[in-house]
């Protein structure tokens, strides 16, 4: 447009010399036939000049699907930019676009885009978790969790169930790593419930899921079901044993760690789990096999072995147990009497009546020590466990 | 517009078409096609001006969509195909450019030269609507070339200018009467601009505002015609899609608005800081001697393909680049480089007599501009829920208005450009706080500034527009007349006169018929000595023509000269004088404006 002092002059000079005069209708004819000639000519080199800019734009794309392939994100964003130029309104080109942004850690240039892609199909799957994910990078938990939420209620285009899940496993896992395990729940039942009774891989998942969320029932169906299926499934044994260790099933869970192989067992936290069953299980009186000795020597054992537990723990407190009760420790404390008389292995072995008591008063007295000093250790722990297996419940 | 002459259909017998229908072997292609030359050429000329306003839209979106497949192929092969050309071809496509170009205007199109605009406005207040048809052929090539090589203009003034020639080439062709003539190279402007948007309510907006001047309802339907059928056309071709896509957006809270307030601060005084350099610069660089002519645009190339090495976003129109930055793709301080450079840019291509538009120049310096804005406030209010995109819309708006002086349209064509119409009081805040800065410091528009140092003086349409239009009320006397009733008695008439000698008197025979009684009957009544006369016996002059407070002075002195006064009425009760108004009151009115 620049101007100058000559053009307007130009302009402004009517042409003088007069054209040749047809009629008004030779003239509209003509422009008619013009019009329509005019019309091929446009659609022409307009067909010639799409076809030009598509393979632009497609050369272009391949080349930063290549280089995001290949870890260049940079490349891909720049390259992905330009097919974008020829072909502005891609969804496909500007999801990529974001992806490669996203993954160069320009989170907010992908947002923008995956915004204007949300704008114009908000249901659409892919592009709301590509959002969760950028805010759950930015740590915008609500803005993650109402993506993630779309996207499992959003659109997919291609294995729409299978992605649902794999978008509640991540919704999940991501619940999980931020301790909010009562929100996880619903997505982990939802989870289960969407996963396909003989699709072992997906139900191991959705087990570990259940354990990281300490549902331990749902974690031991789940891991029954994938052993029964596949009774070597190391996976599986593991997650069933540790279910089954929490949901105070010693012996079944001894079932299961005892089918793992070796290499499996010696981790620290499962032997820690398979010599906690196994005191539970030795320690445990209420087993119908048993003599009434066994059972007497074992409620003995117990009783006596709580109360050494009550003694420690009240010497770490500074409490006597001597002076009149007053504190749950001395509550919980029998009288030595009862201790070497009524509660004597001889005396439960002759009057088995008496040994739920005796247990009771044990659990009773773990209870009380765990209480003011902590979860117990060792073979008191096996006690105060076996304990809440039967119920006691925690003070 | 509303001549009731009815076109005299030319001596179809001696028409070659009429031969080629009469020699013919089909019975019925005759019939139908004097059935249909039958409808089209004995239609009124108003009728006629509106298929031809189609007719124009047509030709006009086919001539935008080669245009901008010229430009889009040419910066292809020019620069090639990435939004980061390699650096030979930065510097020597603008400078090679620019010199074919030079070259092209001098020898070949002297008349591609100038603004679009101000072409068009020429052809309507001086040359009759005359524009010739090279102008229309040297625009394209040269437009394409400069645009296409990088240099920093944009093609919408150009299109603009296209149909504008193409719709004047049509009128002349079709011998459209003088008047219709003159009025058709706007209608055709507004099916170019409107093509080259792909926006028909901004064109016709800003050819109303620009070129134009006034709602003129004749032309109005035929502009508006042209204006869509040339975008119909256009996206047969280039698809519907808006130019840009914006992400969503939505004001909580009218404090939220505030920064929007400041973007219309720093888009007004970014407009006035371009068109301050503008009007410095252009009146030296006109005075060089003419042999630099040649080399200028060359020149203006270099100095973009500089820029171009490190921020190759100023060159061109710059679309692309608008639509990153409407998706946050540069950070504040970037945005603000790009918007500072492309007006450094922009004014050395215009400057150095390139041919080409300042639509899209501006539309990009204020998206950067607003992007800017919008990136420092998310950078330092986060808490604040506007994004880069929506501030980056807003900003194109702003400085739209700013520096082209053309409100309505920029509040419009930004919301047709991005197809969002969430914006619009944002945008509406925006642009006008940037129009009012732009005017209170610059008094003459761009275009109106342009044409001034070019020798001419056309109408300009931001004074118009702005014309203090007088009313019956600016002229009108509230006490100066007394009003009589035919029963009453002359007698007591002349007693209430006494009082008053500059009061006239006007009968009110029933509701919406006044007569004007004057003194000198009131007195030969009295002289014959009947106390019993009434008015009712005086001669009096009328019925009078009345007017209301609120029509214009223009129209109450149609009149005035014939009648020694005039009777100002109430709309609501034809019963009712509210004053009187005479030639001699509507003189002072007019007199007491200041003129110019």
């Amino acid at each position: 447009m620049g101007p100058r002092m000559s053009s307007s002059a130009n302009t402004i000079a009517v042409g003088k010399k007069s054209p040749p005069i047809y009629s008004r209708e030779v003239v509209l004819f003509g422009c008619i036939a013009l019009l329509a000639l005019f019309v091929l000519f446009t659609a022409t080199i307009s067909r010639m000049y799409h076809k030009k800019i598509h393979v632009l734009a497609d050369d272009w794309f391949d080349q930063g699907e290549a280089s995001f392939r290949a870890g260049d994100t940079k490349s891909a964003w720049t390259d992905d930019r330009n097919a974008l130029v020829y072909s502005p309104n891609n969804t496909k080109f500007q999801f990529h676009l974001a992806q490669a942004l996203a993954a160069a850690g320009r989170g907010e240039e992908a947002r923008s885009y995956l915004l204007s892609l949300l704008s114009e199909s908000p249901g659409d799957g892919e592009v709301n978790l590509a959002l969760a994910r950028i805010a759950t990078h930015k740590g915008l938990i609500p803005e993650a969790l109402r993506y993630y939420h779309s996207a499992i209620y959003g659109e997919w285009e291609s294995d729409p169930i299978g992605m649902r899940w794999q978008v509640r496993r991540e919704l999940a896992e991501y619940l999980l790593d931020r301790g909010l395990q009562q929100q996880a729940v619903p997505g982990i039942i939802a989870l289960a419930d969407s996963t396909p009774p003989n699709d072992t891989e997906r139900l191991r998942v959705v087990g570990n899921l259940f354990l990281r969320a300490k549902l331990w029932n749902r974690a031991l169906d789940v891991f029954r079901a994938v052993s029964s299926a596949n009774n070597s499934d190391e996976d599986a044994l593991l997650g069933a044993g540790i279910s089954a260790f929490n949901l105070g099933q010693y012996n079944l869970a001894l079932d299961y760690f005892e089918q793992l192989p070796e290499k499996d067992r010696s981790s620290p936290e499962i032997a820690e789990m398979c010599r906690t069953a196994q005191q539970v299980k030795d320690m445990n009186p209420f087993v119908g096999e048993l003599s009434r000795e066994a059972k007497a020597r074992k409620a003995a054992n117990a009783l006596s072995l709580a109360t050494a537990r009550l003694r420690e723990c009240a010497g770490q407190d500074g409490q006597s147990l001597s002076t009149a009760p007053q504190t749950p420790l001395q509550e919980a404390l029998p009288n030595s009497k009862q201790i070497s008389t009524k509660w004597s292995w001889q005396n439960i072995a002759k009057y088995p009546e008496t040994m739920d008591e005796a247990m009771g008063r044990a659990f009773e007295m773990e209870n009380a020590a765990a209480t003011a000093c902590g979860e117990p250790k060792g073979a008191d722990r096996a006690l105060w466990l076996l304990g809440h297996s039967r119920g006691v419940p925690a003070q | 517009m509303t001549e009731p002459s009815v076109l005299v259909r030319p001596n179809t017998a001696a028409s070659p078409l009429t031969a080629v229908s009469a020699s013919n072997s089909r019975p019925g292609f005759r019939a139908v096609w004097e059935g249909w030359t039958n409808r089209v050429f004995t239609m009124r000329e108003d009728r006629f001006f509106l298929f031809l306003a189609v007719l124009i839209g047509v030709f006009s979106g086919l001539a935008v969509v080669c245009f901008r497949i010229a430009i889009e192929w040419t910066q292809i092969e020019l620069l090639g195909s990435s939004l980061s050309p390699p650096i030979p071809r930065v510097i020597l496509a603008p400078i090679l450019g620019g010199l074919a170009v030079a070259l092209l205007v001098i020898y070949v199109f002297p008349r591609a030269r100038g603004s679009g605009v101000n072409q068009t406005k020429s052809a309507v207040y001086v040359s009759n609507g005359y524009i010739p048809f090279d102008t229309v052929v040297g625009k394209f090539i040269t437009c394409a070339l400069a645009i296409g090589s990088g240099h920093s203009l944009g093609p919408e003034d150009p299109s603009l200018q296209m149909g504008a020639g193409i719709a004047s080439l049509l009128g002349r062709r079709l011998r459209l009467s003088q008047e219709k003539v003159r009025l058709i190279a706007p209608v055709g402007a507004a099916a170019g601009l409107a093509a080259a948007f792909n926006a028909p309510i901004s064109a016709v907006l800003f050819v109303l505002e620009e070129v134009i001047g006034t709602w003129s309802a004749g032309v109005l339907g035929a502009i508006v015609l042209a204006a869509i059928s040339s975008v119909v056309t256009m996206r047969a071709f280039l698809g519907p899609e808006s130019m840009f896509r914006v992400p969503p957006f939505r004001v909580a809270k009218p404090a939220d608005l505030l920064a929007y307030v400041a973007l219309g601060i720093v888009g007004g005084l970014a407009s006035l800081v371009f068109l301050k350099w503008l009007a410095y610069a252009r009146p030296r660089i006109l005075s060089l001697p003419r042999w630099t002519q040649h080399f200028q645009p060359a020149v203006a190339g270099l100095l973009i393909g500089i820029i171009g090495i490190r921020l190759p976003q100023v060159m061109g129109a710059g679309y692309p680049i608008i639509d990153q930055a409407m998706h946050g793709q540069f950070t504040w301080k970037l945005l603000l480089i790009l918007a500072g450079l492309k007006i450094l840019a922009t004014g050395f291509s215009f400057l150095s007599g390139t041919p080409g538009g300042m639509f899209a120049p501006s539309l990009f310096i204020g998206a950067m501009l607003g992007g800017a804005v919008g990136a420092i406030e998310q950078h330092f209010f986060p808490a604040l829920p506007g994004n880069v995109g929506t501030f980056a819309l807003v900003g194109m708006s702003t400085f739209f208005a700013g520096f082209l002086r053309v409100p309505i349209t920029s509040v419009f064509m930004v919301i047709e450009v991005s197809g969002n119409y969430t914006a619009i009081l944002p945008v509406m805040i925006s642009s006008l706080i940037a129009y009012g800065i732009s005017r209170s410091y610059i008094k003459v528009p761009l275009f109106d500034l342009l044409a001034r140092q070019d020798g001419l003086v056309l109408p300009s349409v931001e004074e118009r527009r702005e014309q203090l239009i007088l009313t019956v009320e600016d002229a009108m006397r509230v006490d100066a007349a007394l009003v009589l009733e035919p029963g009453d008695k002359v007698t007591e008439v002349i007693k209430r006169l006494e009082a008053r000698e500059d009061l006239l008197c006007f009968l009110r025979v029933r509701p919406g018929e006044w007569n004007l009684i004057e003194r000198s009957e009131l007195q030969r009544l009295v002289a014959d000595a009947s106390p019993t006369h009434t008015l009712a016996e005086a001669k009096s002059k009328g019925p009078l023509p009345f007017v209301f407070r609120d029509m214009s002075l223009e129209e109450a002195l149609h009149w005035a000269g014939d009648w020694p006064a005039l009777p100002v009425l109430s709309r609501a009760d034809l019963s009712k004088l509210e004053g009187v108004v005479t030639l001699d009151d509507i003189l002072k009115a007019f007199r007491k404006v200041p003129v110019g």
